[in-house]
């Protein structure tokens, strides 16, 4: 945790003129030195970090109605699923429900022979260059050749501060929630985790 | 090295307070003492009583001066004054054949006391030090002197503390009672 902190917020500084100052705008004599009062302020904002990260949890935020995938499905299927439902990604489950993998652009991006960091303007790019079309490599796979699996998930109870550094750390854009066997109950995208920051709590 | 580096010290002191802070810093501890005297050398003084005590005018500058302060608040002024006055009565009976022994343990004592008790004020070592070292007036009052001058004297300075510091706009006193 302590971790994230100091990668995305630790570099508010106050410096001990601000803090001098503060104490002249403030009357009375306040018993402290400011040197003492910046540890203070550091400490404790620290922990006002942790704490607005451990406030909500994956069930406060996440979308409940999720787009799943079943992995039997070939990827046309897939493509046109997804741009139906206007999703860049979805969990993939098996015939039970269980979460077996994740699809995403990104993998077929992979599939298409063009990296997992390919953009959109990547393929244009490709296919006016070579008169035709890469896509047509997609034909007769299914979503179990090209899916990420096993998938990362987490339980309903994950923090926003813990979503944000597997975000980071996995290099992923959503995380499919699941129960203790496995069915996706919900999945935190990244809109849904900056929404968390900005709503008013 | 580090042990004398630390001992240079790299904090910079507070700013100093605006003049009219001062005023009310000044007014309210000359009325404070100004209550205490008068209690002293008018009623009390003529039965062979004292309620003067050194230590409160370290209190005043406390609950006058610093009055934002943890160390100001009420209850380590009734808390600090009176723990320490028990404590240094019961030092000086106990190991009053040893006089520079008795002041030791009653100052260190009412510290620790004090500290433990959340009631840490610093005149309170004064207080305890007194009841060893006041000489056959304060030893003759006894657990007395917990009531009186100690509590009595406290009680008066927090009652002109209370009323003073709360008429300017922009003090208040105090900040917590427990």
């Amino acid at each position: 945790m302590r971790k994230v902190t100091n990668r995305c917020c630790g570099s508010i500084e106050i410096s001990e003129p601000d803090i001098i100052e503060a104490m002249k705008d403030i009357q009375g004599y306040i018993d402290i030195s400011p040197g003492d009062f910046k540890e203070v302020f550091q400490v404790a904002y620290t922990h006002a970090i942790q704490r607005i990260q451990n406030s909500l949890i994956a069930t406060d935020i996440m979308t409940r109605s999720v787009h799943c995938v079943e992995h039997t499905m070939n990827l046309m299927q897939t493509a046109t699923f997804l741009a139906d439902k206007g999703i860049s990604g979805a969990p993939v489950v098996d015939t039970e429900g269980h979460i077996v993998g994740v699809v995403s652009e990104k993998d077929f991006l992979g599939k298409m022979g063009l990296g997992k960091s390919a953009s959109f303007m990547q393929v244009i790019a490709h296919c006016l260059n070579n008169k035709g079309c890469m896509v047509t490599v997609l034909h007769n796979h299914f979503i179990q050749d090209i899916m990420t699996a096993p998938a990362i998930t987490a339980g309903p109870a994950i923090s926003i501060g813990a979503i944000s550094e597997l975000f980071i750390d996995k290099q992923i854009n959503r995380l499919p929630i699941v129960d203790i066997e496995g069915k996706v109950v919900g999945i935190v995208t990244r809109t849904d985790l900056v929404q968390s920051y900005s709503v008013p709590r | 090295m580090i042990f004398f580096k630390k001992m240079r010290g790299n904090g910079q002191s507070p700013p100093r307070v605006s003049l009219v802070e001062i005023c009310w810093s000044w007014i309210g501890s000359f009325i404070g003492i100004t209550a205490v005297a008068l209690i002293h050398y008018k009623l009390l003084d003529q039965n062979g009583l004292l309620l003067l005590i050194g230590s409160f005018g370290a209190s005043a500058v406390l609950i006058y001066g610093a009055i934002r302060s943890p160390l100001a608040q009420p209850r380590n002024l009734l808390g600090g004054h009176i723990l320490s006055a028990f404590i240094g009565v019961t030092t000086f009976q106990w190991l009053g054949e040893y006089p520079w022994l008795a002041a030791a343990v009653a100052v260190s004592t009412s510290i620790a006391l004090m500290h433990l008790t959340r009631t840490l004020h610093p005149p309170g070592g004064a207080t305890a030090l007194i009841a060893v070292i006041g000489g056959e007036s304060v030893h003759k009052l006894g657990y007395l002197y917990v009531l009186m001058p100690t509590a009595l004297g406290a009680c008066v300075m927090l009652a002109v503390a209370l009323i003073i510091n709360n008429i300017p706009k922009n003090r208040r006193y105090p900040e917590f009672w427990l």
